[in-house]
């Protein structure tokens, strides 16, 4: 592993000394610390339970370079990403450099900050390092760590006490072919979202063309007490790229956070999505969809801490694979012996569409309090024949049978998604993924409504 | 309107038809009784083309046509209905979607244009009424999270926008206390009209008591043992299906 973080050490020197001087002194000792435990834990291996089934050889192999600025990127490209008809604050990064220009945020309620976290030292830098790095620990986990040495920009969003921001903010981290192939996106996200206060969050992961680069993102989110966060997390990059994304939600007591992870890009894609649900009567909806094609391997790992009282959280994961598509979920609830009265719900479903195609699915409850609700089930098989039968006796062709079972089994997932115009971004995503590697233009748009 | 003969059918290596004999014409209403595992739902499936029963001998001609021979959708298509006894639930699938898609591809088939949603609504509001549902279930997912008797009456719903010429009814009174079944009975009265034709497979002759049939037949390990008309369901409540199987015995 020294051979390979031996790059890194370099790449971070040069980081370090370019443009990335500007941060505040405590940044500096944040990335070093990143560093030193990069350095130490080095890339994971399948001999680690956390990464049994998923091998990042490809990426530890990988030579990626940080890229140093952002590509101009043509405005008729960037509208492609954006909520069609849909009115939005947008932060655009282009390899994970801030493009002012492909940004819009005017328009926000009074006190809400939607900025890149560069811009945002200056006014906010007594809150970004209260919370920076404070839920997103990179002691264990390498690709955290490596985040953390090259944190640089990202999105900083603050919505103060009791506001709502009810249309979406959009978040659009694009890569693209930088001077050399394989270009490293460092990505660092912080969200706050203050006591009574609502925000919709879109994050999305897109690539202008087809390129191998590595995205590396880590986005922490804190919901204070009684607020509510919708955060739709929409991966669509290169399918030659490597995507590695580590999201951290802390909840207060009383909050309601809403996530979902739609994964359909990248050779290979790992999220590590946790949330500690920190405070009583806290409900966390944790959902997620993905759709592997072709060689493709795509993670979900999450982790559930249930740490106070009346707590409820619902996971709902499904997947469809074909090809020689690998997926894997891990799906980790624990449940500390205070925490009584948990609710806690956790399903896994995949549609297997090839014979080649493998999932390995596992749930993990760790449950310490006696008096719980705790379920989990895990799904792997073809098109339900029962469903197909029930269509086809009402006249509907057995192609079309298919084409609507297979929509319907990703709307029943997308359908946790509350924000009605975050819902139909995702669902339209879905079909035009679904017709391309399905091979199948018949597929109905929407059956749903 | 259709003719069964001697149909013969099994399901995992086991024949449970054992050669049925039917007729049933236009306008009329038959009843097909038998105790449990006499193969009444056997028969139904069969009609409607479910893959997992094998025909193994016999014949059925639905208005002129080999319907052995077709497709469940084809049926569908010709004018074969089946209301399921255990309607599935199918998540992420509106019910609206379900049987526009249903009903447009019926129309398809048979040259005429398809429904715009303006108009299916239209008619979908129109036909719920039949049943007495609320407009609140257009966009549930298909049966998901709806009750035994809401699983039923969307059955009904669905037959009255299919207009069938065949409806098959599978045990709709199962699982159905008094209110629901006098609702989904009346449904299915509404939708009676001299060119179409109903086949009601039940158990119990509760159900008979709403809907009228014109012949009552008893189902026994496979066979039609015996036809009447409607006075025979009355006599099957009375004595139970033990009169019909000793009277067997003494003519055997």
């Amino acid at each position: 592993m020294v051979e390979v973080t031996k790059h890194y050490v370099s790449e971070f020197q040069a980081f370090e000394k370019n443009g990335a001087r500007n941060a505040p002194a405590w940044v500096h000792d944040l990335r070093k610390d990143g560093l030193t435990i990069f350095n130490q834990l080095g890339f994971p291996t399948t001999k680690q339970e956390e990464w049994k089934y998923t091998n990042v050889t490809p990426i530890a192999k990988g030579t990626f370079k940080y890229s140093g600025s952002a590509v101009t990127i043509d405005d008729e490209v960037i509208k492609n990403f954006l909520l069609d008809g849909v009115e939005q604050f947008v932060l655009t990064f282009v390899n994970g450099h801030f493009v002012p220009e492909q940004s819009q945020t005017n328009g926000l309620p009074e006190g809400v900050i939607v900025q890149n976290l560069i811009n945002a030292y200056a006014a906010q830098e007594n809150i970004i390092q209260e919370n920076l790095s404070r839920y997103a620990t990179h002691q264990k986990n390498p690709f955290t760590a490596l985040n953390t040495a090259f944190i640089n920009d990202g999105a900083f969003i603050h919505v103060p006490a009791h506001i709502a921001v009810e249309k979406p903010i959009h978040l659009l981290f694009l890569s693209t072919k930088n001077v050399n192939d394989q270009s490293a996106s460092y990505i660092r996200n912080l969200i706050v979202v203050e006591e009574g206060a609502k925000a919709n969050i879109l994050l999305s992961y897109r690539s202008a063309g087809e390129h191998r680069n590595l995205t590396n993102s880590v986005t922490e989110v804190i919901a204070k007490k009684d607020s509510a966060v919708e955060v739709v997390k929409v991966q669509k990059e290169s399918e030659s790229a490597f995507h590695i994304d580590n999201f951290h939600a802390h909840q207060h007591e009383t909050s309601d956070v809403r996530v979902f992870s739609l994964a359909l890009g990248g050779a290979i894609a790992r999220n590590d999505m946790s949330v500690i649900i920190d405070g009583e009567a806290a409900e966390c909806n944790l959902n997620g969809l993905y759709i592997v094609a072709g060689e493709q391997l795509i993670d979900h790992h999450t982790f559930m801490h249930h740490i106070h009282p009346n707590c409820p959280s619902h996971e709902l994961f499904k997947g469809i694979l074909t090809d020689n598509a690998r997926a894997v979920f891990n799906g980790k609830v624990y449940v500390e012996s205070e925490a009584q009265k948990t609710d806690s719900k956790q399903t896994n479903r995949n549609l297997l569409l090839s014979d080649t195609a493998i999932v390995d699915t596992k749930p993990e409850l760790e449950i310490f309090a006696d008096d719980v609700k705790c379920t989990h089930g895990a799904a792997v098989g073809g098109m339900n024949e029962s469903h197909s039968f029930y269509l086809k006796t009402r006249g509907i062709t057995e192609e079309s049978a298919k084409g609507i079972l297979t929509v319907g089994f990703a709307a029943e997932a997308t359908s946790k998604i509350v924000h009605p115009a975050l819902r139909r971004h995702v669902d339209l995503l879905v079909v035009e993924h679904l017709r391309e590697k399905l091979h199948s233009a018949s597929l109905p748009d929407i059956v749903h409504a | 309107m259709i003719e069964i003969k001697n149909l013969h059918a099994k399901v995992a290596g086991r024949e449970i038809l054992k050669g049925i004999n039917l007729t049933v014409k236009a306008g009329e209403v038959h009843a097909i009784m038998g105790p449990n595992g006499s193969g009444k739902s056997t028969l139904a499936q069969v009609l409607s083309g479910h893959p997992a029963y094998e025909v193994t001998d016999g014949q059925v001609i639905f208005e002129g046509q080999d319907l052995l021979d077709m497709e469940p959708e084809e049926r569908a298509h010709a004018g074969v209905f089946l209301a399921f006894q255990y309607p599935v639930e199918i998540p992420g699938v509106s019910n609206s979607y379900f049987l526009k898609a249903g009903l447009n591809e019926i129309r398809k088939s048979r040259g005429l244009e398809e429904l715009d949603s303006m108009q299916f609504l239209k008619l979908l509001k129109e036909k719920m009424k039949v049943v007495e549902m609320d407009s609140s279930f257009i966009n549930r997912p298909v049966n998901e999270g709806f009750s035994g008797g809401e699983k039923k009456r969307n059955e009904i719903l669905q037959m009255a926008v299919l207009e069938p010429k065949l409806a098959i009814l599978d045990e709709t009174d199962s699982g159905l206390d008094i209110d629901a079944l006098k609702i989904v009975a009346q449904g299915v009265n509404k939708l009676k009209s001299p060119s179409n034709a109903t086949i009601v497979v039940t158990h119990y002759q509760r159900l008979l008591n709403y809907i009228i049939p014109d012949f009552v037949h008893v189902l026994v390990n496979g066979k039609i043992v015996k036809s009447g008309g409607k006075e025979l369901a009355l006599e099957l409540e009375a004595n139970g299906y033990d009169f019909v199987k000793e009277e067997l015995m003494q003519t055997t």
